[in-house]
């Protein structure tokens, strides 16, 4: 049997892909290497309390807003039902030196009436910041549905500046700078690299609203299974592309599979690591250059999590997540401090069905080469060394979330701590990158065409990380096919 | 480095990295009909030049404007006499 297509791998841009072209007609079929689909959106629980791993809130949510709009395309709106962040504070930033704590408010009005309130001096600063935000999302393809897509788009998100640079330009006040930059977090790339038009195109949403899912990721993997369900997609879970054919003339024809079936069809859009793409396309078939380009590229910050569960509910930790800064300049050099003194993101985890969380995740950024000594090693045979350097990171972790909340002392129990290898072994990223390939300034990252006809690319390397970034990388992936008018007027519909 | 230096590290960089014949190479060749690259390999371009010259290029009106091989060498040695005067 012949499809018209597969999408090689079945996260949120697979997923995406996959509905996209079913509900035009096509013929597709889904591959995935895990064992089900959206294995990083499913997360995990321990004692009874489920951690979201891959999901912890979005921007764009909100009515009528473009991941509504997304969401209500691809049929999933029915499906969950989502839940507004505090709009007085969905993050709480704190630094530590300095002490200093804001909560970011959603609204753009409100947000810049707060920032004023609290940096009298810098009122002229932030509302030039904010408009600037807010233009830049403004001329964002498929973020904004009028906007024609132009394959010469502005360069602006690798030429730069960079939002450091830009901050820079606007104000001299340091706490300032990083409580704006705070966001670097949750893309995994400094300040220093990203460019400020990376940085709005992602913040942009979450300065307008910020949303959770009841029931976190797992619901939102549940309704992507029941709508490829619905639509007939032919959903293929442990099966691994080994490599991608390509016939006569250069055409895509058809995928391998692990264990040497093959499957036929007319073309493919591959959402894996650009890296991994490499070695699944015959030599010969992508020039030198963008082979090097490619292998070239480099990954986010990887991450070194810990997971606490607590025995009473813990208010607290509701409506917001939170940035733990040691001091206001920890987000220029991203990854290089030592766990215990780096910056951290803590999101509330909660047993099914609760309103109140029952624990957290903490996310604290490391490089790869913190776990080199164990790097061979496979998942459930890591060494005794690599027992003790987890053990002592989680102390050092626990030691600082205590330091900055002491209420929280005798109340949590820090029961899990993940890796850099745990990262690299399960968001499939060869260098343990947190948000795969990063986005910075003097990176080119690659397009969603590629030299093989009927070969096009989605996934967070081609637009951004997070549910937005896969969604819209499917998206142009799509558009590519489809043709982006027809795409747009679609999407419209949806509005 | 002389002009004449310039252009054949550009060329032989471009050869390389695009599989073309040397041989083939003039000033007058054209990068999308003659070449035949596209604007996707405009990007892929601009990486093989600043890795063979270990310059940043931010020049985005100028790499628009650039349709000979020609284009290529004035650019490039335009841009290295500017950063050894700077």
């Amino acid at each position: 049997m012949r499809y018209d297509f597969t999408v090689i791998g079945a996260g949120v841009s697979g997923i995406t892909s996959a509905i996209t072209l079913a509900q035009n007609g096509y013929r597709v079929a889904l591959l995935e290497k895990a064992d089900r689909t959206a294995p990083l959106l499913r997360g995990f629980s321990r004692q009874g309390v489920h951690f979201d791993t891959g999901f912890h809130y979005t921007g764009g949510l909100g009515a009528g807003e473009p991941l509504d709009i997304f969401f209500r395309y691809l049929g999933l709106s029915e499906r969950i039902s989502s839940y507004s962040f505090d709009e007085n504070g969905f993050d709480i930033f704190h630094c530590e030196s300095p002490g200093f704590e804001f909560r970011i408010p959603t609204g753009y009005d409100r947000l810049q009436e707060r920032l004023g309130e609290v940096f009298p001096g810098e009122r002229a600063a932030i509302r030039s910041y904010l408009l600037q935000v807010r233009a830049t999302c403004a001329d964002l393809p498929y973020m904004n549905l009028d906007v024609v897509i132009d394959p010469n788009a502005s360069l602006q998100r690798i030429f730069g500046p960079t939002l450091r640079e830009k901050l820079d330009s606007l104000t001299e006040n340091v706490l300032l700078k990083s409580l704006l930059s705070s966001h670097c977090l949750l893309y995994g790339v400094s300040c220093s690299e990203v460019s400020f038009a990376q940085h709005a195109a992602i913040v942009g949403n979450y300065y307008e609203s910020v949303r959770g899912i009841r029931g976190g990721g797992l619901s939102l993997a549940r309704a992507f299974d029941a709508r490829l369900a619905e639509l007939g997609v032919d959903v293929f879970c442990s099966r691994e592309v080994t490599g991608i054919t390509v016939g006569p003339g250069g055409t895509l024809s058809g995928v391998q599979l692990a264990g040497g079936d093959s499957l036929e069809c007319n073309a493919a859009i591959a959402t894996v690591h650009p890296r991994i793409l490499l070695d699944l396309t015959p030599e010969g078939t992508f020039r030198p250059a963008y082979r090097k380009r490619l292998a070239a590229l480099e990954e986010t910050v990887s991450a070194f999590m810990c997971f606490a569960v607590s025995n009473n509910p813990v208010p607290a930790l509701a409506g917001a997540n939170r940035f733990l800064l040691p001091d206001a300049e920890s987000l220029y050099d991203l990854g290089k401090r030592p766990i215990g003194d780096a910056p951290l993101y803590l999101s509330s985890a909660y047993r099914e069905g609760a309103v109140e969380p029952h624990g957290f995740i903490g996310i604290c950024p490391i490089l790869f080469t913190e776990t080199a000594p164990w790097e061979s090693s496979r998942f459930g045979k890591r060494p005794e060394g690599y027992r003790q350097y987890k053990a002592q990171a989680l102390e050092r972790m626990q030691r600082q979330i205590e330091r900055a909340y002491p209420d929280l002392a005798g109340n949590i129990h820090f029961i899990e701590g993940s890796t850099p290898l745990t990262v690299r072994d399960h968001c499939n990223t060869p260098l343990g990158g947190l948000y795969g390939v990063k986005h910075m300034v003097g990176q080119y990252n690659p397009h969603s065409t590629t030299r093989i006809p009927g070969l096009f690319l989605a996934g967070q390397a081609v637009v951004s990380p997070g549910i937005m970034g896969a969604v819209l990388s499917g998206f142009l992936a799509c558009g590519t096919v489809l043709g982006h008018d027809i795409m747009r007027k679609e999407l419209k519909v949806c509005c | 480095m002389t002009d004449q230096e310039i252009i054949e590290q550009i060329n032989s960089s471009l050869a390389e990295e695009f599989e073309f014949a040397l041989n083939d190479m003039t000033p007058e060749t054209t990068l999308f009909e003659d070449m035949g690259l596209d604007s996707l390999d405009v990007v892929d371009l601009v990486i093989v030049l600043e890795s063979a010259f270990g310059m940043k290029i931010r020049e985005e009106e100028a790499i628009r404007k650039i349709r000979t091989l020609g284009d290529i060498h004035t650019f490039v040695i335009n841009k290295k006499r500017q950063m050894e005067s700077a």
